[in-house]
């Protein structure tokens, strides 16, 4: 084991996991509670109106924010499933498995409120022919695909595998949604420009709501992910003395 | 000016110009979103550990670790090893001093 | 140094990974028209669309072309890329962000004289922001705040 692999090693223990992420949970939730609070009284309360949107804007600081971090989980999982498959890492695949059901509402949300928005927007809930939303859904059923390949395998380290070779696969899917209203016409906007300057289009006072909401995104995923995957070794490492220490000293 | 406020009353807020079902409703989906990933995760934490609790079974032994297919991580127990070996060497070093 | 084993197995995957990368891209390339959710008014001068045939044109509404009925929900406009227009036939519910000067995307089919009868009309939002304060402002200063834009997809 030694040699210059090792830290992944040391990394992927899961008790030194769980000991280290009981340190950080409380700043994680404080953090992620303020940011929360902020981006939503911001996008609700002092966000000014599109001129042409009008308060319908205030759906796309949640759409954005959770739409971008919905893009974060096939390359999570691909890089937990090449942990998985090349070093044989419990961790990595404990947090593969648990992050593909949050991956599902993270994308259901993103169509969902997506949705709403264009119904008014663009006159419509849903277009067959734009390749940003269909890629999108493809992700949703891409996700409830490799949460169904697990369930399907009894095994536990076949399931591992094949996941996440699904899952680096899935990663494709990825810079396809990304790059669609780049390489084809869509009804969907391409992203907005950023301006620092107030007062002129696309400028702060547009951004930041939704820059403050999308970094409070990101640490509910964490932390959501976090006591997922925390649930996830207490469960399979059950029979470990130190679960077991856990376990009786907590009730 | 970078954030100002945007209404004059509370029924001007809860009309948000006319599009009040779809600003409230994707904030209502948003909030049951965090909450519920949040809650779910905590409730099912309260569950594992009441069933852990209520079980006492023998710790798993290292043949069947190394059968199930994964590498054993054994980072956890050298941790622990180190420190009860540092801890009575301690404990052996106060209990030479005491006499 | 990577253990042999493991060296093999990641070599695998990256292999499985480019792969697939360039299967898809292919497949994409070959399907490009087909995920083009729309042709511009130029590709619609330039005769890609046969007669009849049911699809989407996607342009700005020209400015000053919109015409609506006085007794109907009936309307025409002109669909344009700045290169070539479109006039547009529609009867029904203008979305609620259907202006002159904004993006649109209508469904339907052309008729013999070349005017797209529309079956649906969409509102294309672009990715700008302005407060109605900045867009007056942009006006009366006489700077066109870029909505004019309209871009549709690279040459195929």
């Amino acid at each position: 084991m030694a040699g210059r692999w090792q830290w992944l090693h040391r990394l992927g223990s899961p008790r030194w996991f769980y000991a280290t992420t009981t340190r950080w949970l409380p700043w994680l939730a404080g953090a992620m509670a303020l940011l929360l609070a902020v981006g939503t009284v911001w996008a609700l309360l002092y966000l000014p109106p599109d001129y042409q949107q009008g308060d319908t804007s205030r759906i796309l600081v949640v759409h954005v924010a959770v739409a971008g971090a919905s893009l974060s989980f096939f390359p999570l999982m691909a890089v937990a499933g090449t942990v998985t498959l090349v070093w044989r890492i419990k961790l990595a695949d404990m947090v593969a498995k648990n992050a593909a059901p949050l991956g599902a509402w993270f994308s259901f949300l993103t169509l969902a409120t997506g949705s709403i928005w264009g119904s008014v927007s663009w006159g419509t809930w849903w277009e067959w022919t734009d390749s940003r939303l269909v890629s999108m859904l493809f992700q949703f059923f891409l996700l409830l695909g490799v949460i169904s390949l697990r369930a399907a395998l009894d095994n536990s380290a076949t399931a591992a595998r094949a996941c996440a070779l699904l899952s680096i696969v899935g990663c494709i899917n990825v810079v396809v949604i990304k790059y669609s209203v780049q390489w084809w016409n869509t009804l969907h906007q391409p992203p907005s420009p950023i301006s620092m300057q107030v007062g002129s289009p696309n400028g702060p006072e547009f951004w930041v709501a939704t820059a403050i909401m999308a970094v409070a995104v990101y640490l509910f995923l964490a932390l959501s992910l976090i006591l997922a995957t925390r649930n996830e070794i207490l469960e399979r490492e059950s029979k470990a003395q130190w679960v077991r220490e856990l376990a009786l000293g907590a009730t | 000016m970078l954030a100002e406020l945007q209404f004059d009353s509370l029924q001007e807020f809860l009309a948000m110009g006319g599009y009040a079902f779809n600003v409230w409703s994707v904030y209502a989906l948003f909030a049951v979103f965090v909450f519920a990933n949040l809650a779910l995760p905590l409730r099912r934490r309260r569950l594992i550990l009441r069933r852990l609790a209520a079980r006492g079974d023998l710790a798993q032994s290292p043949a069947a670790a190394e059968q199930s297919g994964w590498e054993v991580s054994t980072v956890g127990e050298e941790l622990q090893e180190q420190q009860r070996e540092q801890k009575e060497q301690r404990e052996q070093e106060e209990q030479g001093t005491k006499p | 140094m990577m253990k042999p084993h493991r060296r093999k197995r990641l070599g695998l995957i990256v292999f499985i990974a480019v792969g697939m990368s360039i299967a898809a891209a292919l497949t994409l390339f070959a399907l490009r028209q087909n995920i083009n959710m729309f042709y511009s008014p130029s590709q619609v001068a330039a005769g890609e669309v046969g007669a009849g045939e049911l699809f989407r044109v996607g342009g700005m509404v020209k400015n000053g072309s919109v015409e609506q009925a006085q007794d109907s929900l009936a309307v025409r406009f002109v669909a344009t890329d700045f290169v070539h227009d479109v006039a547009v036939d529609y009867e029904g519910i203008l979305p609620d962000l259907f202006r002159e000067g904004q993006g649109i995307v209508a469904e339907g089919r052309l008729d013999s004289a070349g005017v797209f009868q529309a079956s649906r009309v969409l509102a294309k939002h672009d990715e700008n922001y302005m407060s109605p304060e900045v867009k007056a402002a942009l006006e009366q200063a006489g700077i066109s705040p870029g909505k004019h834009r309209f871009r549709s997809a690279p040459e195929n």
